[in-house]
């Protein structure tokens, strides 16, 4: 047991190594960020001698990331709530309603975790292109909802199983519709479920590269990781600038990993002890 | 739906459970509410369907019909052969495409770097559940680049590997020489290989985490009494009490290997130095989006898909085997 213990301490050392390896990358990016390109060119470790958040500023504006983010944020924003309405109510539905073929339309909702965007791509944008929905907002906030509703569906109907039924008929001997129940009962219970799988959504959309750029081809649609890949070419000499684009497209989410840590990992969590 | 309407689609079920003659005075003496009731009924029953109709409807239309759609798709020609039916032309040209060749062969370089991709967060999340010193803190740090996008991720390291570079002034200073990460076609998957576990173990290492909180402590202190070593209690009393999440973290491992490496290949390589860094996944997007070849794209992806099921359905062996030794 002993030795266990001391081992411990020579464990730790290499582990802190690699926590700070984990989070150097991105001190270093940011510390780039407010150089001047003189500075970094004579000298990319030493710290910055001054903040110049005009960096930023600079690739908000002229670079065009300001717009990339508004993009990102109106179909992220709008792609959650779809999530979470639609994952909810076939969530309610799946686990505490019984009705004829409820367990094949949840198999067929679990078919849906198969198939990854990389597979259907082709034919997608084919059906997109059809339908006129490519290079436009609701276009690509239906591909997202498609991508990321099996696996909404699944929470959702793990977690509402977990919901006693007396609590159900209770609120329909109240008088309440199934409509009402899962207005009234099941949408507030499902709050915490609800929050992880929205925060992860959130993620998974506003990170997502591959989808936003088959599905949005004009330059003024892109969504900011599509436009911080465009920044690679153009800026390839400017590196403070090129920091500062990958820096605007980080903050988001570093500001919700700080504050929402936890629910973040409850639901990667979640998501692989009910598989 | 208001309230008032649905007091009476409870009643008939009540009704029905105590008997039939209950029902006929009932509804005769308020025909109007029986008619009610009817319709609250129906809508009633519906209401499940309608509940469940928008996610399957979108997950039927948009995902398992475009599966079909592309497999289907895969047997026909491109450009002036469109349309028409080409049998498995497609196919065989993959064979022979260099190209499509390194993507495969890079799928098999994954599959062999799989077991460290699983080990390095399994041994990191023994050692925080075993309390290291500062265990709580590691947690966060270590899941932290996980949530960042691949493109963040391959925008930063491309700094960090640059010729002249963090990386390579670091090791300047222990006198290993300078090394272009990205440029030398003989290295650069494994870099890319690299960067990803680094911004993706930290998702295998909460999962593995939550597996502990499922394994019995009264085990690891029995180990402990005895005096077992480290590597003891991980053979005898880790690995088999966590196999299922290890098989899990294996697969989910796999499957993002090969489904979320794009935006990493994308800005790091973009698939060079000299197509050494294809995978099935970019030669699929540079098929379609580049080459104007959708059909030939479509039988890349329906190898990939073929590709994932062989990976799922050894997923269900490895669990069937083991659900039968214990």
């Amino acid at each position: 047991m002993s030795h266990l213990r001391r081992g411990r301490w020579l464990i730790a050392l290499p582990m802190s190594l690699l926590a700070l390896a984990t989070i150097y990358p991105l001190l270093f990016t940011a510390n780039v960020a407010m150089k001047t390109r003189r500075d970094y060119i004579l000298d990319r470790f030493a710290l910055t001698d001054a903040l110049r958040w005009e960096n930023i500023s600079t690739a908000w504006t002229s670079v065009g990331m300001g717009r990339y983010f508004v993009n990102s944020l109106v179909v992220v924003t709008s792609s959650v709530i779809l999530l979470l309405l639609l994952g909810s109510m076939a969530g309610f539905a799946l686990s505490q309603l019984r009705f004829r073929g409820s367990s094949a339309l949840f198999l067929g909702c679990l078919a849906g975790l198969f198939v990854p965007f990389q597979v259907i791509m082709v034919p997608l944008a084919r059906i997109m292109a059809d339908t006129a929905l490519i290079d436009t907002y609701p276009g690509l906030i239906l591909v997202y909802v498609a991508q990321f509703l099996p696996f909404t569906v699944f929470l959702m109907t793990s977690y509402y199983r977990g919901v006693p039924p007396e609590i159900i008929d209770a609120a329909r001997i109240d008088g309440n519709s199934i409509y009402g129940v899962y207005r009234r009962i099941m949408l507030p219970l499902g709050t915490p479920a609800l929050l992880s799988v929205g925060i992860l959504n959130a993620l998974f959309c506003w990170n997502d590269v591959l989808m936003s750029l088959v599905m949005m081809p004009s330059a003024e649609h892109r969504t900011l990781m599509v436009g911080v890949t465009s920044l690679r070419g153009q800026y390839s000499d400017d590196i403070p600038t090129f920091a500062s684009g990958v820096l605007i497209a980080a903050i988001p989410v570093l500001v919700v990993y700080l504050f929402l840590q936890r629910q973040i990992a409850d639901g990667v969590a979640a998501g692989s002890t009910k598989g | 739906m208001p309230i008032g309407n649905t007091q009476p689609s409870v009643r008939p079920a009540l009704a029905g459970r105590t008997g039939g003659p209950a029902v006929d005075p009932a509804a005769r003496r308020r025909p109007a509410r029986r008619a009610g009731s009817g319709g609250g009924l129906r809508a009633e029953r519906l209401a499940p369907y309608i509940l469940v109709a928008p996610a399957v409807l979108i997950i039927v239309l948009l995902r398992l019909y475009p599966l079909l759609l592309g497999v289907n798709f895969s047997f026909t020609g491109d450009g002036t052969r469109n349309g028409t039916a080409v049998g498995i032309d497609n196919y065989r040209e993959l064979l022979t495409d260099p190209l499509f060749r390194t993507a495969l062969g890079n799928v098999g370089w994954l599959v062999l770097l799989l077991p460290v991709a699983v080990a390095i967060p399994g041994l990191l999340a023994t050692f925080i559940y075993l309390r290291v010193p500062g265990h709580r803190v590691y947690r966060s740090v270590y899941f932290f680049p996980a949530v960042l996008s691949p493109v963040i991720v391959g925008a930063i390291f491309n700094l960090l590997l640059a010729f002249d570079g963090p990386v390579n002034a670091v090791l300047g200073a222990v006198g290993v020489p300078p090394t272009d990460w990205l440029g030398n076609p003989d290295i650069a998957m494994f870099v890319v290989v690299g960067v990803h576990v680094w911004a993706t173990f930290g998702m295998s290492l909460v999962v593995f985490l939550a597996g502990f909180a499922t394994l019995d402590s009264a085990l690891l202190d029995a180990a402990r009494v005895d005096g077992a070593s480290l590597p003891q209690v991980i053979r005898h009393v880790i690995i088999p009490g966590l196999s299922r999440t290890i098989q899990f973290v294996f697969v989910t491992t796999m499957i993002g290997m090969l489904t979320s490496m794009f935006g990493l290949l994308y800005v790091m390589t973009s698939g060079g130095p000299e197509g050494s860094t294809y995978l099935p996944e970019y030669y699929i997007w540079i098929q379609q989006g580049q080459m104007n070849r959708p059909a030939l794209a479509s039988a890349a992806s329906t190898v990939l898909f073929v590709i994932m099921l062989v990976v799922g359905l050894l997923q269900i062996q490895l669990l069937r085997r083991a659900g039968k030794e214990s």
